[in-house]
């Protein structure tokens, strides 16, 4: 299922939270509301974390994590880091990387199987994304984009590239993922799908503008609700966006 | 492009217009002259005034002019309603009247300013400038037609719907009172009037709908009956206007019931009268009212009269009851579909075409699913809490609390305060709210959370120290032998040779300050360069070369005249001839004939001077004039008395 938030009348969702299958982090605000989007979805399923990173809200942009593990940039505080180790599971491991790219969730995009990174990051960082993310690690671009984690948006069930990648990097990146891929947007064609929501197997949470269209693409592509496939696409959504986008 | 002409400022009428002018004129011009004016004053107050009425007028007038459309720059299907509505010639004449109108009021007030500069006294001026206006008014009056009908244009163009003639549209036409407003008003949110009488809509209305998330126009037209071209009427010309220039899906209807008051028979012939029109449109034959009866229920002969529609193939029928709901969604659904389809055909044949450049090959980026090669299986990771959860409900009164909810009872945000730690999971829940020191013999406690931290590193320095004495960091001396040497010592000559070239050939291209002498072929070399580069460096003989050289040289200047009398003599002649040539340069003896008649000049001069010299004037043009009684003295704010004079 796919719902529409809003942070503070921003609608890149993905700059103020994380969701993987095994917890989610959403960033502190003035009210509870964007909080709430997410407790009211996953509470008792998995702990939903408030917290800042490095004190700051982007908590989106700055960690990067799956079902394993939780990376989060050297600048994060130990009293931060203390609060995210409470908060959650024992089974995830949480690790705090020195890496001159501390925006993490920018330059690592990543589901429980697989995470392209930017191509410039360090050696030693690669070999800790593998080792607490229990995963292949590429370097790669997304239409020569290279703040992968900005223009791509992944789960186990499917991912979304930026709009403008061709049909040859998508099949490129799809075989690389092993999951199906589309092009698409997001609040209302954002290129950036990376930030503008976020994803996991059962639940996607987009940018209050996104429209429609853009919406029921990203329920076909991750497979959220009943009869969503990616085939949909191709299939009945076709029309609709042609006339949309064209 | 513009789809509504609501915004058109309001006409007003030619009297009105010519209060609007006139009392301008008179609120922003000054309006009265005094005694004392000189006359070039009172000309220039008139002038004034004629000018800013006139610039008033044709501001005013052009504001008009630009504020309706032109009909060759709108869209064929709103220039095609309006001719029918307004009457192009009618609209064109009407604004091309005030257009000449702007012009005859630009002439008379050029023609009057002429005039009024020429005037010779205050009543003329008056009287000049009272005839400018009133034949300004004269045009204004005579404008009076125009402005009335422009005004009617105006209202009921600001209430004509919206129609896009480009996007996805239904239309929808047939005989009157068959059911055509009812099924606008069925799928549309649209609020159309319905009566049981023929021609109850007598204009295009609009209703929005979505389908497949996308927003579609349906257009409901005026009944048309079954006559020539040339004898419909305005309200049915609008059903044709619509049906010609609109990119539409045209559903046409008919009531086999006959309960409109027009036989099958009739309704199948206005169909093949007005088919022209759908070239090139999808069409749907929609059978309304089949509560009453169904085109089964016809009889042979109808039906087969029904079925020269359906015949063709492109034409297919549909059935619906208003009345019921039996069928309407069906109906609009795949008049939708087909009108999709056609259009996404249209737009992806363009795309593969190449035609419409960079936007279509993103399209075609966008409706690709890349689906991965290898068959390796991305297993999901959904806990089965998921599945048994209960959806949220934000009206279901048991709904779990929520943070939010909690923020409510709280005082709302900003006053509450969420308790980061409650949510902790921590082996004893009663650990949760324990304070942890940050700082501890002042050290930072969070450097010792691991129990183990001493060992370990600990365990790393004896690393390092083992790694540092095994010789793990030292660098390899390296030893230069001879070949490294000669390498090193060529590369060093090379890289010098280089920057001196590099140097020499900056010197020679930069101006250093100094102008640009255009060369054709950079700068020349002197002979002896190439004698002592070619013979002396690299051996060759240069004999031949240099007497080549030389014979191609150009001699020195005047040589040749050196026969006759030598060079003395030329040159000589020569400063003779410059000189004779040249102008005189002392210009007390130029201009005249011998010395008696310049001292004579120079008297004449003296006498003239005599008069300036006298005034104290600095020559002839000083005409300066000082206050032969200063005010100050002679102006004073007492009038009778002595102290006038202080």
């Amino acid at each position: 299922m796919a719902l529409r938030a809003q942070f503070e009348n921003s609608n890149e969702v993905g700059v103020f939270a994380t969701l993987t299958n095994s917890y989610a982090l959403v960033a502190t605000g003035g009210s509870m509301n964007f909080y709430s989007v997410f407790e009211a979805e996953l509470a008792d399923i998995i702990p939903i974390c408030h917290t800042t990173i490095a004190g700051t809200r982007i908590v989106g942009r700055l960690t990067a994590g799956n079902r394993k593990g939780l990376l989060v940039p050297t600048s994060t505080t130990d009293q931060e880091l203390q609060h995210l180790r409470n908060s959650i599971p024992e089974s995830v491991k949480i690790q705090r990387i020195e890496e001159r790219l501390s925006a993490l969730g920018n330059v690592i995009c990543c589901n429980d199987h697989v995470a392209l990174v930017h191509p410039d990051i360090e050696r030693e960082t690669e070999e800790i994304i593998a080792d607490i993310l229990g995963v292949e690690v590429f370097r790669q671009t997304i239409s020569e984009n290279v703040l992968v984690g900005s223009y791509c948006s992944l789960s186990n069930q499917g991912g979304i590239v930026h709009p403008k990648t061709s049909i040859e990097d998508q099949d490129e990146l799809s075989s690389l993922l092993q999951v199906p891929l589309v092009a698409g947007s997001v609040n209302r064609g954002s290129p950036v799908v990376g930030a503008g929501m976020v994803v996991n197997d059962w639940m996607a949470v987009t940018g209050l503008d996104t429209t429609a269209t853009e919406l029921s693409v990203v329920e076909s592509v991750f497979k959220l609700g009943e009869g969503m496939g990616p085939g949909n696409v191709q299939g009945s959504l076709r029309d609709t966006m042609v006339e949309t986008f064209y | 492009m513009q789809l509504t002409w609501k915004s058109i400022a309001t006409v007003p009428t030619s009297q009105e217009f010519l209060d609007i002018v006139l009392s301008r004129t008179q609120r922003r011009l000054p309006t009265q002259i005094r005694a004392g004016f000189a006359i070039s004053r009172i000309r220039a107050f008139y002038l004034r005034k004629v000018k800013f009425t006139e610039q008033t007028f044709s501001e005013k007038l052009g504001a008009i002019l630009e504020s309706f459309p032109r009909l060759q720059d709108i869209h064929p299907f709103h220039s095609a309603l309006m001719n029918t509505l307004y009457d192009a010639d009618h609209f064109r004449i009407a604004l091309g009247q005030l257009s000449t109108a702007k012009h005859l009021i630009e002439q008379v007030a050029r023609d009057y300013v002429r005039l009024i500069k020429y005037a010779q006294s205050l009543f003329q001026c008056k009287q000049l400038k009272r005839a400018a206006l009133g034949r300004m008014a004269t045009i204004t009056r005579r404008l009076k037609g125009s402005l009335e009908y422009l005004e009617q244009v105006r209202q009921h163009l600001g209430r004509l719907p919206s129609i896009d003639p480009n996007t996805r549209t239904l239309l929808i036409c047939g005989y009157p009172n068959v059911g055509k407003s009812s099924f606008l008003k069925s799928v549309t949110r649209a609020d159309v009037d319905v009566q049981p009488y023929a021609f109850t809509t007598k204009s295009l209305y609009v209703g929005h709908f979505d389908y497949k998330y996308l927003r579609f126009q349906a257009i409901d037209t005026p009944g048309i009956l079954d006559h020539p071209l040339e004898e419909m009427n305005t309200i049915e010309m609008q059903s044709i206007t619509a049906i010609a220039h609109l990119r539409s899906a045209v559903l046409y209807f008919v009531d086999l019931s006959e309960q409109c008051g027009y036989t099958v028979e009739a309704q199948v012939q206005l169909f093949h009268s007005i088919k022209p029109l759908f070239a090139n449109k999808i069409v749907f034959l929609v059978v309304n009212k089949i509560d009453v009866t169904r085109p089964e229920d016809l009889e042979p002969s109808r039906q087969a009269l029904l079925e020269t529609i359906t015949k063709s193939g492109e034409v297919e029928m549909l059935k619906l009851s208003c009345h019921t709901e039996e069928g309407v969604m069906e109906v609009r659904n795949q008049a939708c579909e087909r009108l999709l389809a056609v259009r996404v055909e249209q737009k992806l044949k363009n795309a593969a075409s190449g035609a419409a450049g960079k936007e279509v090959t993103d399209i075609l980026n966008r409706i690709h699913v890349s689906r991965p090669i290898g068959g390796v299986l991305r297993e999901a990771f959904i806990p089965d809490a998921v599945l048994s959860k209960k959806k949220y409900d934000k009206d279901d009164p048991n709904r779990p609390k929520l943070e939010r909810d909690i923020e409510a009872e709280e005082g709302g945000a900003g006053v509450y305060n969420v308790n980061l730690k409650k949510n902790y999971i921590l082996e004893n829940p009663d650990w949760k709210f324990d304070k942890i020191p940050e700082i501890y013999d002042g050290r930072n406690v969070y450097d010792f959370i691991d129990p183990d931290i001493e060992t370990k590193l600990a365990e790393l320095e004896a690393e390092e120290e083992r790694l540092q004495e095994s010789g793990f960091y030292d660098e390899d001396e390296d030893i230069e032998d001879e070949e490294d040497a000669e390498i090193r010592t060529k590369a060093d000559y090379i890289r010098e040779q280089r920057t001196l070239i590099r140097n020499a050939a900056r010197s020679k291209k930069s101006l250093k300050n100094r102008a640009i002498i255009p060369r054709t072929k950079g700068q020349g070399k002197k002979l002896s360069e190439m004698e002592e580069h070619i013979g002396g460096k690299l051996g060759f003989d240069t004999s031949g070369i240099a007497a080549r050289a030389r014979s191609k040289s150009r001699g020195r200047r005047g040589d040749e005249m050196e026969v006759d009398d030598g060079p003395q003599a030329t040159k000589a002649r020569n400063i003779e001839r410059a000189k004779s040539r040249a102008r005189s340069t002392n210009r007390r003896e130029d201009g005249v004939t011998n010395e008696g008649a310049r001292s004579t000049a120079e008297k004449l001069m003296k006498l003239n001077q005599k008069r300036m010299n006298r005034m104290a004037r600095q020559g002839e043009s000083d005409r300066h004039t000082t206050a032969s009684m200063p005010k100050w003295l002679v102006a004073g704010k007492r009038g009778m008395g002595k102290t006038d004079r202080r």
